[in-house]
């Protein structure tokens, strides 16, 4: 049972300094879990740690592959509303 | 095609600074302020109006983490209102962060102050943000420490803080009434949980107004930065505003929001407008009161290098810095030179009796007050104007009036002129430039082509290339003058279009 990071992590360093476990390292392209140290925060908090700081929606998975942080959740955009946004970008 | 410059060949402007006064206003920004704080920020480029032509600053990007969430920003491009600093920026370790202080320092020596503004938030990366106070405290004493923070982590920091003889912070205060919050801040990081809307945004007041107090008690010196956020908070500023005044902070900074939809934010991709500059010029009058407003913030990068307005970051990468050679000692005794020169130049500036640019207003005004006027000017610095319309990134404003004149603020523009094949794109960027400069009848500049000088005029904008290399002070109250001459300030107050018809 742990946590992983995802290539949507932008590397913003958040996470890293708050894992009980010390189970987040540097690397790259992106930040990652060190399976063997990640207890999903069990008996230490509530929730997650480094999925209650990260930023960025869907850069966190569960064991069963879904988002702690799915889309929307985080900053309140809708995801259509999101992919909207960036296919008129794109379109310019 | 290039039109005629009058008095080009005027004898060199006076170098540096402008000529009388401060640019801020005829009156010094800091002459409200008691001696002590005075000193603090006589040299500190983003306190003193004054000392931003003068004195350098530079950022350094130690701090990765933030623990809130604002609708502004989009930490996969880091902040876009506090900084731009995209995926390109340098992260430093506090190790790499010393080194390219030392080293710019020791190549610019204007710089007065070091500051650690992100990223992310310096406190919620209390690590790194201190280890690099220790060391440059220990080894470059001449130089201020300041940070800037969204306040959530202040309380706690504050002993550490003035430890490290950090004398100015700055503290990012957009509300005080958390249902005005829950629409700034979706969410906040606090006791190991994630705390979303109101009840977050309430947590995250109450330690920013602690924070703010507990400096104030310790005669740490308070500059409150509000993001201006229309429909949002506008209104609510004022309050701010007044209270973050009545608690003793200094200076307050109001700065619009920056909304593109590219930087992927909340309020970029939903829509969300920034203001408008002559919305967020009413908002800081309202908001003066008794306390003077920072007008000529830059909000520039968290990795910013030079003076404000300038960004000389790529002379300093950390491959670039690897090979200069410093003699520390050395730096320091040309920073002292280099400082008291600057601080003789200030002293003989202050000595000097202001121009007499009132008196022809006064003689001419027949009893009422013409109307005050806008101006646009070029300038690359030195509080002369010195530059060419089309090579404007930005443009200073300021109101002519019969008080006298008065710096408003900065515009940024797209670049007019880039030369060569980028020209095609004039005219639509000319379009932009004018819009930008809405609510301005003059814009001054050292020169000024015949194609866009057609458009201003179109637009009601007086182009004038006529003061190239003057002191913008004098040459706005002479254009002033000219208006006034010209029977162009009667038309607008109702007392003069009594004097009109008399």
């Amino acid at each position: 049972m742990a946590l992983k990071i995802i290539e949507s992590c932008v590397n913003c360093w958040a996470c890293e300094p708050l894992c009980p476990n010390q189970a987040i390292y540097e690397a790259k392209p992106h930040f990652l879990i060190d399976a063997k140290k990640c207890t999903e925060c069990e008996g230490e908090f509530a929730d997650a740690q480094c999925a209650s700081i990260c930023p960025i929606e869907g850069a966190i998975l569960d064991a069963l592959d879904e988002a702690l942080n799915p889309p929307g959740s985080l900053t309140g955009i809708p995801p259509e509303r999101m992919a909207e946004a960036m296919a008129e970008l794109q379109a310019h | 095609m290039e039109l005629k410059v009058l008095g080009q060949a005027e004898p060199e402007a006076p170098k540096g600074g402008c000529s009388a006064g401060s640019c801020g206003s005829t009156d010094d920004q800091l002459s409200h302020l008691p001696e002590d704080i005075r000193e603090k920020v006589h040299n500190h480029p983003c306190y003193s109006e004054e000392a931003h032509h003068y004195f350098a600053r530079m950022h350094v990007a130690v701090a990765p983490a933030c623990n809130i969430q604002c609708h502004y920003c989009n930490r996969k491009y880091d902040c876009a209102n506090e900084s731009r600093p995209g995926v390109v920026s340098e992260l430093l370790t506090p190790d790499q962060a010393v080194k390219k202080t030392m080293a710019v320092a020791a190549n610019i020596p204007q710089m007065t102050v070091l500051g650690i503004a992100g990223p992310g938030d310096p406190l919620a990366n209390p690590e790194r943000t201190f280890a690099t106070f220790r060391a440059l405290s220990e080894q470059a004493p001449d130089i201020k420490l300041c940070v800037s923070t969204n306040g959530l982590a202040l309380p706690a920091s504050v002993d550490e803080l003035a430890k490290h003889n950090i004398d100015h912070v700055t503290i990012t205060i957009n509300c005080v009434d958390p249902e005005v919050g829950a629409k700034i801040y979706p969410w906040i990081f606090w006791n190991n949980r994630r705390i979303k809307g109101k009840k977050g945004a309430k947590i995250l007041i109450e330690q920013q107004q602690k924070g703010l107090e507990m400096l104030v008690e310790r005669g740490i010196l308070v500059k409150v930065n509000s993001v201006m956020i229309p429909g949002v908070n506008d209104e609510h500023l004022k309050e701010v505003s007044r209270i973050v005044k009545q608690k003793g902070a200094f200076l307050h900074n109001v700065m619009p929001l920056i909304a593109e939809a590219e930087h992927g934010t909340f309020y970029g991709v939903m829509g969300q407008r920034g203001p408008k500059s002559s919305e967020l010029q009413a908002l800081q009058d309202d908001c003066a009161g008794d306390m003077n407003m920072m007008r000529h913030c830059r909000q520039c990068r968290a990795d910013a290098v030079g003076l404000l307005g300038e960004d000389r970051g790529a002379e300093f990468t950390m491959d670039k810095i690897e090979d200069m050679e410093i003699d520390y000692t050395a730096a320091m005794e040309k920073r002292a030179q280099v400082h008291a020169a600057i601080e003789q130049e200030l002293a003989a500036k202050q000595a000097k009796p202001q121009a007499p640019a009132l008196v022809p207003l006064e003689s001419l005004g027949g009893g009422s007050k013409p109307r005050p006027v806008l101006m646009a000017v070029a300038t690359t610095g030195g509080g002369v104007i010195n530059q060419h319309f089309g090579h404007a990134r930005e443009f200073l404003v300021y109101e002519a009036s019969a008080e006298g004149v008065r710096f408003i603020g900065h515009r940024k523009v797209d670049l007019y002129c880039s030369g060569g094949d980028t020209c095609g794109d004039g005219e639509s960027v000319l379009g932009g430039i004018i819009n930008t400069l809405e609510g301005c009848e003059a814009v001054l500049c050292a020169k000024i082509g015949y194609e866009p000088w057609e458009m201003l005029e179109e637009a009601g904008i007086q182009p004038n290339g006529e003061h190239a290399m003057e002191p913008i002070e004098d040459a706005v109250m002479a254009v002033y003058s000219e208006m006034l001459e010209m029977g162009k300030l009667d038309a607008k107050t109702d007392d003069q279009e009594t004097q009109a018809t008399a």
